[in-house]
């Protein structure tokens, strides 16, 4: 339907950050209306507007247009550029909320992108840095995406102030390769990592031997690293969590996090994050709901040719996410259930064919 | 709602998930709650409604803004059934320690 036009059109602030993506990779300009119309304090977030300025950094010739009051806006993609790009964030959302659309461009850049974000580096609204390094990362090379993918936390930065600072690597490739994903396997170990900063460093021990004493009756491959940064490194707030993630033996990864909450032990932090990581591995499939969006969009791309893929129950992200794939791409999935053993919850299958996105704007080597 | 979708609905419907995301006008967190006869009908009354030069704004969503969110709220509450030994014990064949593990895996 909205194919004939060529401008994507879609209404309301949320899934902002996911539509913004498929324009800019599909090179179709979108227009996102009724941005808040009714709020209080109606149109774009602070953040929202970082995050357009910082999609303007990393192409060339990226034209956004914002209305007056701020709750329509028209952006029309450049080329994805790449190169050196730093960027502030702001501290009402992490560096996560950051990062996660840019990983999916950065494959398709001109030259390989090294880009240094500042801000708050974990918090309990998207992925934290670490779980982007250990979980996402690998994700990108179920697609063909792994010489000089690098993510470096030179410093942490803790909820409300920040200071953090992240360096972010990545590769150019010319096409992603078609992903074929559908045992889960199962999970041979864990690992994960357990931060603080600006508080006691034994908080860090408190959480692994938390989370150890809920993993450890499951298989005793489990490796919890503490990560204690100090002085300049620590960021301008006081703060610690743990990420952690579950590996199966084909690969498969999920992952939980708990960050600290005030008048909360580390040990119950702990607790909740081993706790979310067992009902993510219950949920089964390859790819656990965090993930589930960027698998998609990159099965998507890839080349022309069936890509499959195991998957729990889809989050509603993900359901809008395949509905604006289909209005930027018209591509559709087919989505057939599959009987698994009675512990999991129901699984499906993901079936596309790739439209065989070529990066048209890499350099020729 | 969100106890409605954290209640697993293992209920025997079989959902056609191509055709719920494709060919359906329900917003994401209606499929995933599955009560798909009830939304229906409220389509239709607000459908009936356009002819009128008036319209009553809906205020489902409107007391607290939804984020775009990666990660969904850890509930606290909710995961207090892992401390359950049986539930625990439940989801250990997804190890490779569990019980239709390949011989010489085993505990």
């Amino acid at each position: 339907m909205a194919q004939s036009t060529a401008v994507l059109h879609f209404s309301g602030h949320q899934w902002l950050r996911n539509r913004l993506v498929l324009s800019i990779i599909s090179g179709k300009p979108v227009k996102v209306d009724k941005i808040r119309p009714d709020d209080k304090n109606p149109g774009l977030r602070d953040y929202e507007v970082s995050l357009l300025r910082l999609l303007e950094r990393i192409t060339n010739g990226t034209i956004i247009e914002i209305s007056v009051t701020g709750t329509a806006i028209l952006l029309k993609p450049g080329v994805i550029a790449g190169g050196p790009v730093l960027h502030d964030c702001p501290t009402s959302r992490s560096i996560g909320y950051f990062l996660e659309p840019v990983i999916m461009l950065a494959p398709f850049s001109k030259k390989p992108l090294q880009l240094t974000l500042r801000g708050i580096t974990s918090d309990d609204q998207d992925l934290s840095v670490d779980l982007i390094r250990t979980v996402t990362l690998p994700h990108l090379q179920l697609f063909g995406v792994s010489d000089g993918l690098e993510l470096r936390i030179k410093k942490r930065g803790s909820p409300p102030l920040g200071g953090g600072e992240v360096q972010f690597l990545c590769p150019v490739v010319k096409q992603v390769k078609t992903l074929n994903f559908v045992e889960r396997g199962k999970v041979k170990r864990i690992r994960g990592i357990s931060h603080a900063v600006r508080v006691n460093p034994q908080f860090s021990n408190r959480m692994i031997e938390a989370s150890r004493s809920v993993l450890n009756r499951y298989i005793p491959d489990i490796y919890l690293y503490s990560d204690v940064y100090k002085g300049e490194d620590s960021g301008k707030s006081p703060g610690y969590g743990l990420s952690i993630l579950a590996e199966s033996t084909t690969g498969a990864m999920h992952c939980a996090e708990a960050l600290s909450q005030p008048g909360v032990a580390p040990e119950d932090t702990a607790l909740l994050a081993s706790r979310a990581l067992l009902a993510e591995v219950r949920r089964g499939g390859c790819i656990d709901r965090q993930h589930q969006v960027f698998v998609l969009l990159m099965m998507v791309l890839g080349s022309e040719d069936v890509g499959r893929c195991l998957m729990g129950e889809p989050t509603p992200r993900t359901i809008q996410f395949l509905r604006d794939v289909q209005t930027c791409f018209g591509t559709t999935f087919k989505v057939t259930p599959v009987e698994s053993d009675d512990a999991s919850g129901p699984e499906l299958i993901f079936a596309c064919l790739g439209i065989g996105y070529v990066n048209a704007n890499r350099s020729l080597a | 709602a969100q106890q409605a979708f954290s209640d697993r609905p293992r209920a025997g419907k079989r959902k056609d998930w191509t055709k719920l995301i494709y060919m359906s006008s329900l917003s994401p967190a209606e499929i995933l709650r599955g009560n798909v006869a009830q939304s229906g009908k409220s389509q239709s009354t607000q459908f009936a409604g356009d002819e009128d030069f008036f319209t009553v704004v809906s205020r489902d969503s409107a007391d607290k803004e939804e984020l775009d969110v990666t990660k969904d709220a850890l509930k606290a509450d909710e995961l207090e059934e892992w401390g359950d030994e049986d539930l625990l014990d439940s989801i250990r064949n997804l190890f490779i320690t569990g019980s239709s593990a390949p011989a010489g895996e085993g505990v």
